[in-house]
């Protein structure tokens, strides 16, 4: 008797660890966005609504794996010695969500899709393809020139692999046609990763459905995702996210305003998470000799430049802008989670008596007026101008503001009709060279519009991209780096976190450094 | 009246023709462009450059403008370059619900006002005509957006009495979860509509033919309903008519808070990205809707007062 009560017990035991190990699966996440996709096809996603979606529905070849590149859907990848030829061996156990298996074919379809200039404003990405062939299942990539980022572009959004069989067959006589009708059909076949997109709204709503032909599998040797979908309710505003929320109408509300962290933190039903980003907040200044309206333009002089970024308390904007959500910029050129990130912190590092001696040599008067341009409606910027206002004055400027929207924020910049206005960036790719080629290299768009143009910068910048040698990359962008920090056309401010409030029913979902909304190992329990 | 009707009709045609030419320049002359707004920070001169030749933009304005007015009259309006499709499905789709949102908070506001005015009106002076002005300047003097979040707040954060924005499904549904929304434009609507008919109830009823009907000792629900409420509603409706066109306004702040996927939004996106095709198409569209509601207006307010119909 006693002996049956012991197995008894042990079964019982046995039964509630087993039960408490058991992986969450099914249900379906509803999820608050501030903005709706338009487009969710790796060549035409053009704005971070549509980019960080692509990989919920699209497999890449490669994909990064603690800051190195690592096989996705290949077996294995191989790059000749020369640094010309890259061979790929697929997976055979991959399949799109309607059934049909994956091919070589369907690589050569989507990379030729994808560096197609016609076609996509991503094709420079891949610009040193020169021909990609496949054999079964050997995809062979032919090089223009050795291209040191060439694998990193291979695990990003715009050279996922999309079903040619499947693309073909859709209606429409151009590739934007096709690629719409499959967007709107809501029916799974493109691609091959966790969910096929089941339905859409136009700025209402979106539904994710768990592909049931998957290949990747969970902590419980099932295939991944857990949940059988995403439901997703576009609230563009703010407060009514958070509200939406709060109320249990969503189980994960994004883009929460750093100002509503602290509060949301203390709510007992809520997690607040604060993923790290590759997002950096800046402000371009005007650095051409004469401005638009043909007066002279003091910020030309660096001097006043790097008093400007002297006499900017970052800490004290980190405190009041983001509530401490966030950390003043470490490198002049990216966030500290893009490769190659040299960190220079304290970068600027606030010292007022030296931006004092740096505006007198630049023959700064008290009372030298510089506008600050900012985005009308954002709080952010109106206290980052009340702030920078009263941070400057002791070395002699009186600063301006000037409101006004996106749009125009942006005519601006191109066509240098500005002192200094906000601006941010959050990389695409896991490699330095997209963010450099814009805020550094004068000939990608005038070195985000400042007008800044060095040639050995530009020199460097060229090498590198051409350099297949890691170390000696590296020690090109490090040298980019101090040239720029040297030279500061931005004033530097931040780098902020995406701030994600949730649920304490849910588990497993993340938002990537670039931007990505990955859903594969996220579970809700209702 | 018929007559009067169609000429009222072609009237609307240069009406029309006017606005599609001032929208024309007007977005033109915003500084930005749809290829800068598109493509957003990372793009290069190059891929603007490409994106500007892809939409025309690199046109002259003349043949831009006849392209307008060709795909106008077709009936598409052209392409949205934000939403990528034509710019009549983008908003016939949301069109439905812009109009459910603009008749609902109207009916909410006429059913506050009209009641509250006669109590206010034969109360003057009184407690409760003091109480209701009272509440109601409140609600004249507090933004749209403000109310709105005031009411998410409460009742549906807290209380959890209505959903946190939406838009609901089939009639009753929407009903339902576009209250809030609704009640939020009703509150500021009803208070211009009650001020106005507390004041011409008050007038009417000190009116000779009121007291002489009171004389011949009619019933007041007589008195109240044929001669008092009639001759009120006249300058009533003219009232009702002209906040139907604020209110279209009204809907670009409303929709946002409420998450409401109708046309108000869609006009702040499309602003923002410099879609000129779909800011001209729906301009085109709330033209056409505040000229059928002063037109329905009208003839409703000759069917009230016979004197107009001359």
């Amino acid at each position: 008797m006693k002996h049956l009560s012991t197995v008894a017990m042990i079964a019982l035991l046995a039964g509630s660890v087993s039960s408490a190990w058991a992986q969450d699966r099914g249900g379906i996440m509803n999820f608050a966005r501030y903005d709706g996709s338009k487009l969710i096809d790796p060549i035409y996603a053009d704005s971070n609504p549509d980019i960080w979606m692509v990989l919920n529905l699209f497999d890449t070849l490669l994909t990064m794996k603690d800051g190195a590149v690592v096989d996705n859907l290949t077996q294995s990848h191989e790059m000749s010695a020369d640094g010309l030829t890259l061979t790929l061996t697929l997976r055979d156990d991959i399949k799109f969500a309607d059934g049909t298996p994956m091919t070589g074919a369907d690589v050569v379809f989507s990379l030729d899709r994808a560096r197609n200039r016609d076609l996509t404003s991503w094709a420079d990405l891949i610009g040193s393809i020169d021909s990609v062939a496949a054999e079964g299942n050997v995809v062979t990539v032919t090089l223009k020139h050795a291209d040191p980022a060439i694998l990193a572009m291979l695990a990003t959004f715009s050279t996922a692999i999309v079903s040619k069989a499947a693309f073909d067959a859709a209606p429409g006589a151009t590739d934007q046609e096709k690629s719409a009708a499959i967007f709107a059909s809501g029916k799974p076949g493109v691609g091959s990763g966790p969910f096929y997109l089941s339905g859409f709204s136009q700025g209402t709503t979106m539904d994710f459905t768990a592909n049931p032909n998957y290949w990747r599998a969970g902590a419980d040797g099932k295939p991944l995702p857990y949940l059988d979908g995403v439901h997703f309710e576009i609230i563009p505003d703010d407060a009514t996210r958070v509200l939406k929320l709060q109320s249990g109408e969503v189980d994960v509300a994004e883009l929460i305003p750093f100002s509503r962290v602290a509060e949301l933190k203390a709510d007992p039903n809520l997690k607040m998470e604060l993923f790290p980003s590759t997002r950096i907040i800046y402000a371009p200044i005007n650095t051409r000799e004469t401005r638009a309206d043909g007066s002279a333009n003091p910020l030309n002089d660096v001097k006043l430049r790097q008093a400007l970024n002297y006499a900017t308390d970052k800490d004290a904007l980190v405190a009041l802008v983001l509530q401490g959500a966030g950390s003043p910029m470490a490198s002049p050129l990216m966030s500290s989670q893009t490769p190659m990130a040299t960190d220079m912190s304290p970068l600027y590092g606030y010292d007022i008596e030296k931006a004092k001696a740096l505006a007198a040599e630049a023959g700064i008067q008290p009372g030298t007026p510089l506008t600050f341009t900012t985005l009308a409606g954002s709080a952010d910027d109106a206290t980052l101008f009340a702030a920078l206002q009263h941070m400057w004055a002791p070395i002699g400027v009186n600063l301006v503001v000037e409101q006004v929207d996106s749009a125009t924020r942006g005519a601006k910049n191109k066509s240098g009709e500005f002192d200094i206005h906000t601006y941010g960036w959050t990389d695409d790719v896991a490699d330095p060279a997209q963010v450099v080629g814009w805020l550094g290299y004068n000939p990608t768009a005038n070195a985000v519009g400042t007008g800044w143009n060095d040639a050995t910068f530009n020199g460097l910048y060229e090498a590198a991209n051409a350099e297949v040698d890691p170390a000696k990359r590296a020690d090109a962008y490090k040298q980019m780096q101090e040239i720029y920090a040297e030279a500061a056309p931005l004033l530097w401010l931040y780098q902020t976190p995406y701030a994600v409030a949730m649920s304490k029913n849910v588990e497993g979902y993340i938002q990537l450094p670039l931007g990505v909304n990955k859903f594969d190992e996220a579970t809700v329990k209702h | 009246m018929a007559r009067s009707i169609l000429t009222r009709l072609l009237l609307m045609i240069p009406t029309f023709a006017l606005v599609m030419i001032i929208i024309f320049v007007l977005v033109r002359l915003l500084p930005g462009d749809p290829a800068l707004a598109l493509a957003g920070d990372r793009a290069s001169d190059a891929e603007l450059a490409t994106i500007r030749e892809k939409l025309g933009l690199n046109d002259s304005l003349l043949t831009q403008f006849v392209l307008f007015v060709k795909a106008t009259l077709s009936g598409d309006m052209g392409r949205s370059i934000l939403m990528r499709a034509p710019v009549s499905s983008v908003i016939a789709d949301k069109l439905p619900i812009t109009i459910f949102l603009a008749v609902y908070s109207v009916g909410l506001s006429l059913l506050i006002a009209g009641p509250l005015a006669f109590v206010a009106a034969l109360n003057r002076g009184r407690w409760p005509d003091s109480l209701i002005r009272t509440v109601f300047q409140i609600g004249l003097s507090m933004p749209v957006f403000y109310i709105g979040l005031v009411l998410l707040t409460f009742l549906a954060a807290k209380l959890r009495l209505f959903p946190v924005g939406g838009t609901g499904t089939g009639f009753v549904g929407q009903l339902y979860a576009m209250f809030l929304p609704a009640m939020s434009i009703a509150f500021y609507t009803a208070a211009i509509i009650l001020r106005n008919l507390r004041t011409a109830i008050i007038e009417v009823l000190d009116a000779e033919y009121v007291s002489f009907a009171k004389v011949k000792g009619l019933p007041p629900r007589v008195i109240l309903g044929r001669h008092v409420l009639r001759n009120a509603l006249i300058s009533t409706v003219t009232l009702v008519g002209l906040s139907i066109g604020n209110l279209m306004s009204g809907t670009l702040v409303t929709e946002t808070v409420f998450a409401v996927p109708g046309l108000g939004r869609l006009m702040l996106e499309a602003i923002f990205a410099r879609d000129y095709p779909l800011i001209q198409g729906l301009t085109l569209v709330f033209a056409v809707l505040v000229s059928v509601v002063f037109l329905l207006t009208d003839l409703f307010q000759s069917w009230l007062d016979p004197r107009m119909r001359q």
